[in-house]
């Protein structure tokens, strides 16, 4: 499936709908610990990463609190 | 199969937790002396202050010997995330500052470190934060005390150096009926007497200087994000914004971002290093200096020059119980004792060989000072009384030395007293 990520096209192999999770995995995702999800906009809690899923076309952004802007 | 961190037993955790290789597998973090960090591309270092890439920009926001520092203290207390500051006090001005405004109130402890007692009595009254100063070991008074501008309840797991004790069940349930976090000095407890995150501290500050550093080589401090709180209340409307985009790190992303970002007060990276250093070897001194401190106390305790001693762990302390229900039946490396009068407290003082007389605590070395003419010489009387401290009083951070020499050198010492 085709994504938007942190505003870069990007190519998972999967078709069916995956996982935050799993997303955070098959892209390598730095400090996954400390990482902040938006999906297509919205803010995901933490304890949503398993249950919550992207398909073909969404836009997902990682988000770090320790940087110097806001 | 490999053992997650969390799971790590406390003195494995303080040597492993939070760690990750250095450069060529070092097993050091590196000291990255170095005031900023270069990117290949505007577009990485856009990403980088956009918060979508990780990356260190400016050693005032953070270095990777900090960091290093941060993470491990945040695994050793079981946080989520750690800022290190400067000094003990930058760290309590920052976090401080990153929850309450101006017109909001604090409700304090009245027995604290002379410094975070000016800073909430002088300082922060001047800019509009007023602080109400109740007994820690009066629960009804602490309940009472709490009003609608209530913002943030503050104690030190042990206070310095009233030596007394407050039950942080009683702050944490006071704290949770209120929608109030509980900000927690653990610096003369230590993480080796309890992680007082789980004992209901939402926030906890050290002055590393102390015994976490061990040695007395540098300062710094921390401020330990126990996750724990809510920040999505209409009593922190100034956190909605990073609520919004961080959830349960808003605190660590408001005072790294704004509050920490803005007063300046970073560690150097030295010094985190240092105190890096003395995270590995903060059990077997913590083990020392309580062994010591206890047989000082007892020493002390039967003396007939000695008109009283305060240390938690004698059993007639008044603090005993609750310090031996939350500190596991440790009870630290500081002590007060009392003598006739100030003239004697001096005599003694200055008759002490290996003891130091300076104001510090935590050292390899065993420390004393006079807190009534030094630390506290500005309180007014009433003040004193309150913390406790009187003219008679002399604080001992004990050492880690043979016991056998520093009851020696009390012993020596209080023939002059």
């Amino acid at each position: 499936m085709n994504l938007t990520v942190n505003g870069k096209p990007a190519t998972i192999a999967d078709e069916n709908p995956v996982s935050i999770t799993d997303l955070l995995e098959k892209l390598q995702v730095e400090q996954r610990e400390y990482v902040t999800v938006e999906l297509n906009g919205d803010i995901l809690d933490r304890g949503d990463f398993e249950g919550a899923t992207v398909k073909d076309g969404d836009t997902v952004e990682f988000l770090y609190f320790m940087g110097g802007g806001r | 199969m490999a053992k997650t961190e969390s799971s790590l037993r406390f003195d494995t955790r303080l040597i492993h937790g939070g760690t990750s290789p250095g450069p060529s597998g070092a097993t050091k973090s590196p000291i990255v002396q170095a005031s900023a960090f270069a990117y290949d591309t505007a577009e990485e270092l856009e990403d980088i202050f956009k918060g979508r890439a990780i990356g260190q920009v400016y050693t005032r926001i953070g270095n990777p010997t900090l960091e290093s520092l941060e993470k491990r203290l945040a695994a050793i207390e079981g946080g989520i995330a750690a800022i290190a500051t400067s000094s003990g006090m930058a760290a309590i001005t920052t976090a401080v500052m990153a929850i309450v405004r101006s017109g909001d109130e604090i409700l304090s402890s009245a027995s604290l470190f002379g410094g975070t007692y000016s800073l909430f009595h002088d300082t922060l009254a001047n800019y509009g934060i007023s602080t109400r100063f109740v007994d820690p070991t009066d629960a009804d008074a602490l309940r009472g005390a709490v009003n609608e501008n209530t913002r943030l309840i503050f104690v030190e797991t042990i206070g310095n150096p009233k030596m007394d004790v407050p039950d942080l069940a009683i702050f944490s349930a006071i704290a949770r009926e209120n929608g109030i976090p509980l900000m927690v000095d653990a610096t003369v407890s230590t993480p080796y007497l309890a992680r007082v995150g789980e004992l209901g501290a939402d926030i906890i500050v050290h002055s590393t200087s102390k015994y976490i550093n061990g040695t007395a080589n540098s300062i710094g401090g921390a401020i330990i994000d126990c996750g724990s709180f809510n920040w999505q209340s209409d009593k922190f409307p100034h956190f909605d914004q990073f609520y919004r985009k961080y959830r349960n790190f808003a605190l660590t992303a408001r005072t790294r971002k704004l509050i920490h970002k803005d007063f300046g007060a970073c560690a150097a990276p030295l010094n985190a290093f240092l105190n890096c250093e003395g995270l590995d070897t903060l059990s077997l001194r913590m083990e020392r200096h309580c062994s010591n401190a206890m047989r000082v106390a007892q020493f002390l305790d039967a003396h007939e020059k000695v008109s009283w001693v305060n240390y938690p762990g004698l059993p007639d302390s008044p603090y005993f119980e609750v310090a031996n229900r939350q500190f596991g039946g440790r009870f630290g490396g500081l002590l007060t004792f009392g003598v006739a009068d100030k003239a004697s407290a001096f005599r003694v003082i200055n008759a002490l060989s290996l003891a130091k007389n300076l104001a510090n605590i935590g050292d390899t070395k065993t420390l004393v000072i006079h807190p009534a003419s030094t630390i506290c010489a500005d309180y007014t009387p009433e003040v004193k009384a309150l913390m406790g401290v009187g003219e008679e009083l002399i604080r001992v951070s004990v050492g880690i030395e043979d016991i056998e020499d520093i009851i020696e050198d009390f012993a020596a010492a209080l023939e002059q007293a």
